[in-house]
């Protein structure tokens, strides 16, 4: 219990470290992001009155009369009781509810991709283990690697390229996440529908995090290493059962905790790549954001990552007090 | 007694980017039934490495290269993996050297003993398998509820003998025991090989007793083989060994520990360090460590000289010199 | 005079041979380094060149077509490369110059140091990088790529930190460090001379992970549209064939050019990281050890003459 506390108290401290960063930013950067704004509004309706001047700045929170403590403050328990800002591109919206359309779209790649990587980079780094310094083994470790440091938007224009829009191979959509103006006739074909359109997207994501073969495999041949294993042999228990039960069960502990970690690296690669394929989800927001300098919007996608994932930290501190039966209550 | 184990020839190689170092050289020893065995030898000298030959356990980059090991007539090194698989541990089971690792940390205990029950055809019966554990865990002094723990839970000494009692789950003729005392406490260590001692002569095993501890080996074995570099340079009945070792190596061996009765001695050590496996020099590898090594012990290997069951490889042997005043 | 035999015993060759993933590292690193650095060689445009021929598929003229604005892709390519290695470079700097002096500062001092910095380590890398990097180029107008270059260097050094504090904790420990301290010589001395050369390997390999890291950042930044959209670089050219609609209108060789040189350049790097590591840690050589292992199995013929051919 008090592992999760501790836990808790971090992701707290490091949520609270994002939102003053996110505070801080806006007033660091050179030029007057209000004035910016005002310019912008000027070219569009042509009001710019002294009320129209102090709505904004209070929409961004620029309250020039308060110390900035206080508006610190403000903010802080702004962001805390939910109230993120009113999106300047998508007015009258709120940034939560300008968030949640795309935030839907957004967990279910994400939330695809995450299961079916695990489960590959696993499975993969496994097999590597096992048939450790065969050619097997070097294809897996190098080809993941490479395929890894590819960017994000090369292999998404490439593969989209390719597969969307080529004549000879272009069978998926290139776009959106379900044929516009379908109406599915049961759920069946929504499913199939849905899965049609995140077909590419989710393999360019799932190919992005094939380097994390080399952690399991690592920590696979760590294990394999443990003289449980050697006695696990001797015991007569088959092969097959000692790498999964024995040697994987084993190995998965340390690959939760980095499972965490990509999580964060998915995400960049995913905004991206719901960019070239016109996906609806996060991606297609923060680009209407930073293409329209909407900053209540930009900082609300920021925060909003931050919290995806500080939550993945903490599903995996979860999954890991699970898993190792160390970590629980020691002793009787 | 009939021979239980024998095993002649014996080669293990280790390949590295170098090339093949020979870990074990030549070896060829046997144990008789009921019989405990002692191999004795500095870290690094391949006593491990001849006990995971005996199960075939070695994955590579070590290699058997030649050699038989036959169990009851049976030659291990010529079976098929189905057959081998049920042939250990049935026939022949190993404590191995550190219980802290060698149980698998994420299974509970109960679950453990299960798998070498089903594993080996006794019964697919979970309660069954439990009731069968328990017996076996009580016989070495454990209370039977702690089949429900995880491994991490046991102190070492309790460790050990939950090893012990799983290795005694088939009730096998050859036990193994490599180091199996090695991280515990002298008292903890008494108490275990004590009841092994006794399971031996209930259960009616023989034993192989790996240690680098002479004055272990010396109560608790019957035979004594003494290892160097991977060859084998002594075999004599332990009592031999203590009061006259042939081989300088065996009475440096049992000089480098201290008695507890008698008076206070002058300790000598073996001066020197280990071989390096990758260069071996000609004649004896004992030369550079020797103090009765002569010109012939830096060209010629050394022959073996039998004396009944027992032989020494020397060509300079101690000869009737007592050894100290034990 | 060299024969053969000589070229074959020399020990680069023989390096390069042992050697296969650094020996494809290098010669693609070697490659792009030529074709950018030497743009002018193998190109006889300039970057900003507007010809006349729109959009046309690659021909004898040009090598890999034209975009929409009549510029040759290929001489685009080989002068973009430059800028695209440069922030790169100067992004790998930075982020490792920080990410050294965090993560050794971190490790060698512990304590209360080390418990700060550690703290900042794990919400550094909790906050997602591209998120963040998007939105300070996005406030920041359009953004040169040498600024690029300076953000990612100092949003992207966390997890090299934190590797570098847990290897200098382990090396702090280390008997040899103790026997400095015992000679007397002042910290800094130590760190410098002691610690550090061990931890070259690490840091060079984080180095490199930057620089591919970066690359691909930029490429991804300028993509967007937050790149400086008069420069070219790869990431530009992405930008400007999305928007002139090539992928719609099936101009694939727009793509080719940066595509390619973003692909060969990121594999090359990742190779000779391979190579790095196989380097400090022989035993990683598994596969040469396991193919002398398969062979003295499958052959009748003694361990000797197996050990033999290894050589």
């Amino acid at each position: 219990m008090k592992y999760i506390f501790k836990r808790l108290g971090f992701y707290l401290i490091a949520f609270v470290a994002a939102v003053t960063i996110n505070f801080f930013i806006p007033r660091l950067m050179p030029g007057d992001p209000v004035q910016m704004y005002m310019a912008k509004l000027y070219q569009t309706s042509g009001k710019i009155d002294a009320e129209t001047i102090a709505a904004v700045e209070k929409l961004f929170g620029f309250n020039r009369d308060q110390p900035l403590i206080q508006s610190y403050i403000e903010y802080v328990g702004n962001i805390f009781s939910g109230n993120w800002g009113i999106s300047f591109s998508q007015f009258p919206l709120t940034v939560t509810e300008a968030l949640s359309r795309g935030l839907n779209w957004t967990m279910f790649l994400m939330g695809t991709s995450l299961i079916i990587s695990f489960i590959i980079n696993n499975l993969l780094g496994i097999l590597a283990a096992w048939k450790r310094g065969s050619r097997l083994d070097s294809v897996l470790t190098v080809g993941g690697q490479l395929m890894s440091n590819i960017p994000a938007v090369v292999l998404a224009l490439l593969v989209s390229y390719t597969f969307a829009r080529s004549e000879i191979f272009g069978i998926f959509p290139s776009g959106y996440a379900v044929t516009p103006l379908f109406r599915p006739a049961n759920v069946m074909q929504y499913i199939g529908d849905v899965a049609y359109h995140a077909f590419l997207p989710v393999s360019c994501i799932v190919m992005l995090q094939l380097g994390g073969i080399m952690g399991m495999r690592a920590n696979m041949i760590n294990q394999l290493g443990e003289d449980y294993i050697a006695m696990g042999r001797a015991k007569g228990v088959p092969e097959r059962k000692l790498m999964f039960s024995y040697g994987a069960r084993n190995a998965l502990l340390p690959v939760v905790t980095t499972f965490a970690m990509q999580v964060g690296f998915m995400l960049g690669g995913s905004l991206i790549i719901e960019v070239v394929f016109n996906y609806p989800g996060l991606g297609k927001v923060m680009l209407g954001a930073l293409n329209s300098r909407d900053y209540p919007l930009m900082q609300g996608i920021l925060l909003m990552s931050t919290i995806l994932m500080l939550s993945a930290n903490f599903l995996a501190d979860m999954m890991l007090l699970i898993l190792d039966p160390r970590l629980r209550k020691q002793g009787r | 007694m009939s021979k239980l184990l024998e095993v002649n020839n014996l080669s293990v190689d280790y390949i590295t980017l170098k090339g093949a170092v020979r870990a074990v050289d030549n070896v060829s020893f046997s144990i008789e039934e009921e019989q405990s065995m002692g191999l004795a030898g500095e870290s690094g000298c391949g006593k491990s490495t001849i006990a995971y030959s005996l199960m075939r356990l070695h994955r590579p980059p070590a290699l058997i290269a030649d050699g038989s090991i036959k169990l009851g007539g049976r030659e291990i090194l010529k079976m098929e993996t189905d057959e081998l698989r049920k042939f250990r541990w049935e026939h022949i089971s190993m404590v191995f050297q550190s219980a802290m690792n060698c149980l698998n940390p994420v299974v509970k205990l109960e679950k453990q003993f299960f798998e070498i029950y089903k594993n080996h055809g006794i019964t697919n019966n979970r309660s069954e398998a439990r009731t069968l554990a328990e017996e076996l865990i009580q016989i070495v002094g454990i209370p039977k509820e702690r089949l429900n723990d995880y491994p991490h839970q046991f102190s070492g000494g309790m460790r050990q003998r939950v090893v012990i009692a799983m290795a005694l789950a088939l009730k096998p003729k050859l036990l193994i025991m490599d180091e199996p005392t090695t991280a515990l406490d002298t008292v903890v260590q008494r108490e275990i090989l004590q009841r092994v001692y006794e399971l031996k002569k209930d259960l009616k095993f023989s034993i192989l007793f790996i240690t680098h501890d002479l004055s272990l080996m010396m109560e608790f074995c019957d035979n004594v083989s003494i290892m160097y570099a991977g060859k084998l340079v002594e075999q004599a009945p332990s009592r031999t060994i203590l009061k006259n070792p042939q081989h300088p190596y065996s009475y440096g061996l049992k000089n480098s520990f201290p008695s507890l009765h008698g008076e206070i001695e002058y300790m000598e050590g073996i001066p020197g360090s280990p071989l390096n496996m990758s260069n071996i020099p000609e004649g004896c590898r004992f030369q550079d460590r020797c103090f009765r090594a002569q010109d012939i012990c830096f060209k010629v290997v050394p022959p073996r000289n039998h004396r009944g069951n027992d032989f020494y490889d020397c060509h300079n042997p101690m000869g009737t010199l007592t050894g100290s005043k034990n | 005079m060299m024969t053969m035999e000589k070229i074959e015993k020399h020990p680069l060759f023989k390096f390069l041979r042992d050697n296969p993933k650094a020996t494809v590292g290098i010669f693609l690193i070697a490659m792009i380094l030529i074709l950018t650095l030497g743009a002018p060689i193998f190109t006889k445009f300039e970057a900003g060149f507007r010809s006349d021929q729109y959009r046309v598929a690659p021909n004898g003229e040009f090598i890999l077509g034209t975009t929409q604005l009549g510029r040759d892709v290929w001489a685009q390519t080989l002068y973009g490369g430059r800028t695209s290695l440069m922030v790169g470079v100067m992004a790998g700097v930075i982020a490792v110059t920080l990410s050294t002096i965090i993560g050794i500062t971190a490790g060698y001092f512990g304590g209360i140091v080390d418990g700060i910095i550690t703290t900042i380590i794990n919400i550094a890398m909790v906050i997602p990088q591209i998120p963040l990097l998007l939105i300070i180029a996005a406030l920041m107008g359009g953004v040169s790529p040498l600024l690029i270059g300076i953000l990612i260097g100092f949003t992207s050094w966390a997890w090299g930190a934190r590797v570098l504090r847990s290897q200098t904790m382990s090396i702090r420990n280390r008997e040899f460090i103790y026997s400095a301290e015992t000679l007397g010589e002042s910290k800094f001395r130590r760190l410098f001379a002691e610690v550090m050369p061990n931890m070259l390997s690490m840091m060079s390999s984080a180095f490199v992970g930057t620089i591919v890291y970066a690359i691909m950042a930029q490429a991804t930044l300028e993509y967007i549209g937050f790149g400086d959209p008069l420069s070219v670089t790869w990431g530009t050219m992405l930008y400007n064939a999305q928007n002139t609609a090539a992928l719609q209108t099936g101009a694939w060789w727009e793509l080719l050019g940066p595509c390619l040189g973003l692909i060969v350049l990121g594999s090359g790097l990742t190779l000779i990281n391979f190579s790095i590591d196989e380097l400090s840690n022989p035993k990683l050589k598994a596969q040469r050890i396991m193919a002398g292992y398969y062979k003295a199995r499958k052959a009748e013929k003694t361990y000797a003459e197996a050990g033999a051919e290894n050589e």
